[in-house]
């Protein structure tokens, strides 16, 4: 089986990443890369808790060396956990903090603490190696693990290098406001830098304030990458921000008001990736010319009566979209509809499948459902109908926080006497929108 | 009443009250404003319960009414959100209008 390095070619005094306000040069982060991997355990996945994203990658590319596969859950809850350690009672965590390590045994990172291996190469990684792992929300709770192969992995993070350094005239210095444990942070913030030979920069801004520090400390030329969530909260504080070179957004659907806005307070281009789970990332486009999806280069699409099918690229076999798009030919299409029930808040996701489920297991509740008030808002915000004689609002968000991430808790829950489904137990769109309107109408834009 | 920890100015009662009714509306709380405890955290599984969205919204309604940007270190470090007397001493502190 052929192997790929671990890192591209280049010189030994590259700057690869920007971390506490130096830069680390390529020489430095493959050192400490396989000082780290000579620490970690002989056997078992490991879980990547480090919040410095720096750290991180560290962790993540010394599991790469070990052979260990990375997990990546969509929520990191005792509840989560506890179940991934049942399956593999050998799952250690990665931490640069005290902070709460679920009661897995640790190892640490602490760059500074490493010592760095010197005259070494990049390892060469078999092409089939898993690395990553990646779950979406089956509907009965039990979370569905997709693998990412190496191999697959680098050919679409070159794809998606191709495509953002043709757009931003260079390779960039690449910022994020996205968490980098999910796979589109993990890919565009991560990934893209150190794979695709720009610069990884371990500040993690969340503030305005905090993004324009961060820019400003950073050598040009500059990506920035967010969700529409974070976007419109950075136009809102109207601050100076130091020239910005290319924008990419993600996860939700950006308005084009939004997109017209940021480019022309920012002064850079903004492209809006696509991608899923289960195939990666896939398209980009520059939401602001109104034009189709662009496939990356080696991927088409084809259509197979009601689905879409993508392969090509780095996808190893030909993979059903879960969204509705219409072809303009094999590599551009519009976006029709959102076939899944996705739910993706902030570079979060879950699924409202999943979310149900979590909400009818809550001793008390009889029945429930989540709702989306406001698809369209930036700042998307969940609210949930339930049928619980005798609970508060309180008691509810305090059991369902046992087992989701905060920003998917309701708000407001809604009590009432049942829910209006129909014969076969289901219920029905339309009664929901009614619900909504009845009860939320005030919410919505 | 104990004595604000941190080095910052001291909010009064009123500028407490404002923040707070502040925070509710511009979330859309369901709790009134003089319910929310003055020495309970707004942000985490404890409190007032605010997420990472909730916090970032709130900064940008204190930094259009106060006139400054709240600054973090890292999305894990909401220190100034340990509670309503912290942010509201927060304001105080580094209000500029």
């Amino acid at each position: 089986m052929n192997a790929l390095p671990l890192l591209p070619d280049a010189p030994p005094d590259t700057r690869v990443a920007w971390h506490r306000n130096r830069p680390v040069t390529r020489a430095e982060f493959l050192g400490k890369v396989l000082a780290l991997a000579a620490a970690l355990p002989d056997e078992g996945p490991v879980i990547n808790l480090c919040s410095d994203r720096y750290h991180f990658a560290l962790g993540f590319f010394a599991s790469i060396c070990r052979g260990r596969l990375s997990l990546l859950p969509n929520a990191l809850t005792r509840d989560t956990i506890a179940r991934l350690q049942d399956d593999h009672p050998a799952l250690h965590c990665l931490h640069d903090q005290a902070g709460d390590a679920f009661g897995l045994p640790v190892i640490p990172v602490a760059a500074e603490a490493l010592d760095p291996r010197t005259h070494t190469s990049a390892p060469m990684i078999p092409a089939g190696q898993e690395v990553a792992c990646v779950f979406t929300s089956g509907s009965t709770g039990r979370p569905n693990p997709h693998f990412k192969r190496w191999g697959s992995l680098l050919t679409n993070i070159r794809a998606e290098a191709g495509r953002l350094w043709d757009a931003a005239g260079g390779a960039c210095a690449v910022l994020g406001t996205v968490p980098f444990q999910h796979m589109y942070g993990l890919e565009s913030t991560v990934l893209l830098p150190l794979l695709g030979g720009g610069m990884l920069c371990a500040q993690r801004p969340f503030f305005p304030g905090d993004i324009a520090t961060a820019l400003a400390e950073l050598p040009a030329p500059r990506l920035l990458v967010t969700t529409p969530f974070h976007l419109r909260a950075l136009l809102d504080a109207d601050l100076t921000l130091p020239p910005l070179d290319l924008i990419v957004s993600a996860t939700a659907p950006l308005a084009t008001e939004l997109a017209q806005r940021a480019e022309s307070t920012l002064g850079a281009a903004l492209l809006e990736i696509y991608g899923a789970t289960e195939t990666g990332q896939i398209a980009t486009r520059r939401t602001t010319t109104g034009e189709p999806w662009h496939c990356f280069d080696g991927i088409a699409l084809q259509q197979h009566g009601h689905q879409t099918l993508v392969s090509g690229g780095h996808i190893e076999q030909a993979c059903p979209l879960n969204d509705i798009v219409t072809l303009e030919d094999a590599t551009h299409f519009r976006l029709v509809g959102r076939g899944s029930d996705m739910i993706n808040i902030a570079g979060k996701r879950s699924s409202l499948a999943y979310l149900n489920h979590v909400l009818n297991s809550v001793e008390g509740v009889r029945d429930g459902t989540f709702c989306l008030p406001d698809p369209d808002a930036e700042a998307a915000r969940l609210a949930a109908f339930v049928v619980a004689p005798g609970m508060t609002a309180e008691s509810i968000q305090r059991a369902l926080r046992v087992h989701l991430d905060p920003i998917f808790l309701p708000r407001p829950i809604v009590f009432l006497d049942q829910l209006p489904r129909n014969t076969t137990g289901k219920l029905p769109h339309d009664a929901l929108q009614a619900l909504i309107q009845t009860h939320l109408g005030d919410l919505r834009a | 009443m104990t004595q604000q920890e941190s080095t910052g100015a001291v909010a009064d009662a009123a500028l407490e009250r404002e923040v707070a009714e502040m925070i509710v509306s511009a979330l859309n709380l369901e709790i009134a404003a003089e319910a929310i405890d003055a020495t309970a955290p707004l942000f985490g599984d404890e409190g007032l319960g605010l997420d990472s969205i909730d916090i970032l919204e709130v900064a940008l309604v204190v930094s259009k009414r106060y006139g400054f940007q709240l600054k973090a270190d890292s999305e894990d470090n909401f220190r100034i959100f340990a509670s309503l007397r912290q942010l509201a001493g927060h304001i105080a502190a580094n209000r500029s209008k």
